[in-house]
């Protein structure tokens, strides 16, 4: 029986869960935006970053925090190598988009097999336990991932809108994003803000990875599937908006987990196939919303509307 | 002989899913990953009519085909609609989404895996008939490709992957021609599944997920793309190198992986040391020039 309680819970757990989800979809749209590449090897990051934190606490017994810092260590250093070695010499090279495609896309696979060689088939995650502790606020069971999910969320959410928006870096990489050649005209390393787009998605997906490797169990592969949610989300947020690509991924996010109240849950997993392609189908350009209206804008309406007024009558 | 006769039955096939892959990503110029799934809808599709519907196998064969067909269709359509790029990343979301519904659905016997499949030939001919149909098969495949790209048709084809703007300013329609190659490139592939499922008699979701699609990549990479031979070369190698890790008994929790490593590790280090494969033709990875920009 359907009652607000339940309808309540869903959403609260499809929210903090969709926190993972949105770090994913940033990474992915970030590199995508500055970049202009569809980083599919943004899953071999992922998949590095989680068995990394896997190593530090399952087999080292290191702490929760040097775990952490380990696994941004390895992540940050993979994806510098991953720019300075492949995409950097594929681009002196100019070869297409679609050699750069298949070439991300295999990295991913060939780390998902190393990880398979390494660490088996069956799932594992960051800490032994997953369950956390649950407290009831009203009717509502909040555990003790939750909040923790969601600020580390939203605080590195905040400190990537500082960075773009008060950082000459920050304001270098809009410029790269924009155009790159006249971005280098004006003096600005598109190399260095190439690399600097990537070692961000790099602490993105990290952070992403090992919010979801306390909460659930990760196979070597499930860094390909969480990458694709993530191309989901940035081809619906609309290619270039960072922000589209994080929103849309908390709708995508919230939509799964609450289709248990519709569907069986071995069906659950399909559901992000049906997002990547309506996705496809139906806003390859991202969700439209309405323009935004500035202050002046009717002001600005009135004196457009009696320039084209002639013009219509002619 | 039992184990020659399938071992050549599997390179066969093979260089009949690598064949058609080449006229997709190669003479096409459309990137998918999704050819495995297509091969696997092809032996689901001939299993299920002949097994549970009881159709005779030489009419479930082409009916699998065409359901690759038909389907490759459905996944072109849309993508293609809006931009080559998407195809891929749609192509993706295609094979993994196939195969979890396969592996939900009563119908394909689940993840378990479709098992006592109709033989066909093997019981009334004898083996090496079913070898000599998949050989001839193969020919002819290998044939139809190789006249296909050396034809008017095949011209156009460059013509439309080199320069798309242009193709299209001379009235030709691109979206149209890039789905019937995709089509007939998948439905090829239905075919090559077909003859699997009815030689080999059990199929499971397992068989084609993406090391398949390293695998029949890597046959084209390392073969050499837009040849005739290349996927042919490359096909017989990558078959080759994994029956020979099989005699080194690994066991199975190892050896796939290990292949998995093989085929994404052979396209990676040909990628940035030879693209143009073992048997090279010219420009293979060059992007297609935008309009006005010069050389």
């Amino acid at each position: 029986m359907l009652d607000a309680t339940i309808i309540l819970q869903i959403l609260w757990t499809s929210l903090a869960t969709s926190s993972y989800y949105v770090l994913f979809a940033v990474a992915f749209s970030l590199v995508l935006k500055v970049t202009r590449l569809f980083n599919f090897a943004q899953a071999a990051i992922m998949t590095i970053a989680f068995y990394t934190a896997f190593v530090a606490v399952q087999w080292l017994e290191w702490p929760a925090w040097a775990a952490f810092a380990a696994m941004m260590a390895a992540t940050l250093a993979a994806s510098y190598g991953l720019e300075r070695v492949g995409f950097e010499a594929l681009r002196k090279r100019g070869v297409s988009v679609m050699f750069v495609f298949v070439f991300t896309l295999m990295v991913s696979e060939f780390v998902a097999y190393v990880a398979m060689l390494i660490f088996g088939t069956w799932p594992q995650t960051v800490f032994p336990v997953i369950f956390w502790p649950v407290t009831l606020v009203g009717n509502i069971a909040i555990s003790a991932w939750d909040l923790p999910a969601i600020g580390a969320t939203v605080g590195a959410l905040a400190l990537l809108f500082v960075f773009m928006r008060f950082t000459r870096v920050g304001a270098f990489m809009t410029g790269v994003a924009d155009n790159p050649d006249l971005a280098e005209l004006y003096g600005i390393n598109k190399r260095r803000i190439f690399l600097v787009a990537m070692l961000m998605a790099g602490a993105f997906s990290a952070l992403g990875m090992f919010l979801y490797g306390t909460r659930a169990q990760v196979l070597p592969q499930t860094g390909l599937s969480l990458m694709l949610f993530a191309v989901a989300a940035t081809i619906m947020g609309g290619i270039g908006n960072v922000a589209g690509a994080a929103i849309a991924a908390v709708i995508l996010g919230v939509i799964q987990n609450a289709s248990i109240l519709v569907i069986s849950s071995e069906w659950q997993g399909f559901l992000l196939y049906v997002f990547l392609f309506l996705a496809i189908v139906f806003f390859p350009n991202g969700l439209r919303l309405p323009q935004r209206r500035g202050r002046f804008a009717p002001a600005a309406r009135e004196i457009l509307s009696e320039q084209d007024a002639p013009a219509a009558e002619a | 002989m039992e184990y020659l006769y399938g071992l050549i039955i599997i390179v066969g096939l093979y260089v009949i899913l690598a064949t058609s892959f080449n006229l997709i990503i190669g003479y096409g110029g459309l990137v998918s990953i999704a050819h495995p799934v297509f091969f696997a809808l092809g032996a689901y599709a001939s299993a299920v009519l002949a097994r549970d519907f009881a159709v005779p196998v030489p009419l479930a064969m082409p009916a699998g085909a065409l359901v690759a067909l038909v389907a490759s269709i459905a996944l072109a359509l849309p993508s293609l609609r809006v931009s080559g790029d998407y195809l891929l990343i749609a192509s993706i979301g295609f094979q993994l989404g196939l195969l979890e519904v396969i592996k939900n659905l009563r119908i394909t016997g689940g993840s378990g895996g479709f098992s006592n499949i109709p033989p066909f030939l093997i019981r009334d001919v004898g083996r090496e008939s079913y070898v000599g149909l998949v050989l001839a098969t193969m020919v002819a495949v290998i044939l139809l490709v190789r006249w296909i790209a050396r034809s008017d048709y095949g011209r156009a084809m460059s013509a439309m992957r080199d320069d798309e703007l242009a193709f299209a300013s001379i009235g030709r329609n691109a979206m149209w021609m890039k789905i019937a190659i995709f089509g007939f490139g998948s439905g090829i592939a239905g075919l090559a599944g077909a003859l699997y499922a009815h030689y080999f008699r059990f199929v499971t979701p397992e068989q084609f997920e993406l090391v398949q699609s390293a695998a029949i990549l890597t046959m084209v990479v390392v073969g050499g793309m837009r040849t005739t031979w290349g996927p042919v070369v490359g096909a017989l190698l990558l078959e080759a190198l994994p029956q020979a890790l099989t005699f080194l008994n690994f066991p199975p929790s190892i050896l796939g992986p290990v292949q998995g490593l093989l085929f994404t590790g052979l396209v990676l280090v040909f990628m940035f040391f030879r693209p143009q494969g073992l048997v090279p033709a010219q420009d293979v990875w060059r992007g297609a020039r935008k309009a006005g920009e010069s050389r």
